[in-house]
């Protein structure tokens, strides 16, 4: 599975995951390019419908990136995600997709070095993981 | 009038004075929710049909004169009671329950786990089911072919929204089901998608009635999935929907506090 470039989608929290993703860029730090980061204002407006069409319909991989617990701009934001994305990544267990595909996160916005461990392992898993079984599925 | 109707009304009207009275009743040799006045024809009421009436009596309440509503409640329907209550949707001192245990085939078609209503006033209670036997199968199967499972399943969906429709705790305003975002516009079948939101909506208020399995025109195993949530709910947080001490663990915070800006309706 060394040709597969599997497809990667980020949500990353402003306050603290996408000033780390930056701060990444700026220390060039080098990681896979496989991941498509989408700016949300907290990790709790990540509705978990947008993590489950995005794996219905395909993506390889959904990585849910946010504020450490205590840190949350909004005070117990990260809090509701920390109870969803676990029932979410079950519930996509249930039906047969590996939960591994939808991973939860925190990175603050001082951990450059952990945004770019926390990419790199994650397209490494997703990577021996093979493609979304859902992708070549029509209904 | 049959001997179940007399029994009925004596109870409702007579002893726990109820100004209505919700039930299945027959006319015409169909069978359908009726609400029945105090002092009216109570006619041919059947308690042998499943059908949760609770719903039909969160969607009327509204526009229900004053008085106390007698409801003929088997355990889920007390369950599905206590989610909407809980939700402010219905004032539960308004409501006369009146118990009614499921017969044994009843139990057995629905799996359930938890038959027996707090106060049986009409039926013998039966024993509970222990375990869903197709949940089994399918978690002791290999990820692909429980996905292959579910897919060939959910290709008999043709989005009717029965589902939806028919099931007591579905009650947010705007349906997320509707909207394009989530399921595509004049997809049928909808995909996987429409399910596992739909699970995954339902995952902290789902009672395990079962009407979304029996009215489903596909048979899709719906009431299956719905257990594996719950039990994942179960595993993960050690919540049981349908008690109105408790609040979901998805609007607490990790240390189990309410959060401030809750919102009611999801």
């Amino acid at each position: 599975m060394t040709d597969f470039n599997p497809t990667i989608l980020a949500f990353c929290c402003n306050w603290c995951s996408y000033a780390g993703a930056d701060l990444a860029g700026v220390s060039r730090l080098q990681m896979p390019p496989n991941v498509h980061v989408v700016r949300v204002m907290c990790s709790a407006s990540v509705k978990p419908e947008y993590v489950i069409k995005a794996v219905t319909q395909g993506v390889d991989g959904v990585l849910i990136l946010g504020c450490h617990i205590g840190d949350c701009h909004y005070m117990t934001g990260n809090h509701r995600t920390a109870k969803r994305m676990p029932l979410v990544r079950k519930a996509v267990h249930d039906i047969g997709v590996d939960e591994r595909r939808v991973h939860l996160d925190w990175v603050s916005a001082s951990e450059g070095e952990k945004f770019q461990n926390v990419i790199t392992d994650f397209v490494n898993e997703i990577r021996s993981l093979g493609p979304n079984p859902l992708r070549e599925v029509r209904l | 009038m049959n001997e179940q109707a007399r029994l009925l009304q004596r109870i409702a009207f007579e002893e726990r004075g109820a100004d209505f009275l919700l039930a299945m009743r027959e006319e015409h040799g169909n069978v359908a929710p009726a609400m029945i006045s105090k002092g009216g024809p109570i006619g041919e009421v059947r308690t042998d049909v499943p059908y949760q009436l609770i719903t039909i009596l969160r969607d009327l309440y509204p526009w229900l004169p004053e008085g106390k509503i007698a409801v003929l409640m088997r355990r889920c329907d007390e369950k599905a009671l206590a989610e909407i209550a809980k939700r402010g949707f219905i004032d539960e001192k308004r409501i006369v329950k009146i118990g009614l245990a499921c017969a044994q085939d009843q139990i057995e078609k629905c799996r359930c786990q938890d038959p027996v209503p707090s106060a049986v006033d009409l039926g013998t209670p039966g024993r509970p089911v222990d375990e869903d036997a197709l949940m089994k199968r399918l978690l002791s199967m290999s990820a692909e072919d429980r996905l292959k499972f579910w897919i060939d399943q959910f290709r008999k969906c043709n989005k009717c929204f029965g589902c939806t429709i028919n099931c007591p705790v579905c009650f947010c305003e705007d349906c997320v089901l509707e909207e394009r975002l989530y399921v595509a516009e004049k997809s049928i079948p909808p995909g996987p998608s429409f399910h596992l939101i739909r699970a995954f909506h339902l995952s902290d208020k789902c009672i395990e009635c079962g009407e979304c399995e029996r009215c489903c025109p596909g048979d899709i195993p719906l009431l299956t999935l719905r257990k594996m949530v719950a039990k994942d709910m179960r595993d993960l947080y050690g919540f049981v929907p349908g008690d109105t001490k408790t609040t979901s663990p998805l609007l607490t915070t990790l240390e189990n506090e309410p959060l401030e800006d809750e919102c009611r309706e999801c």
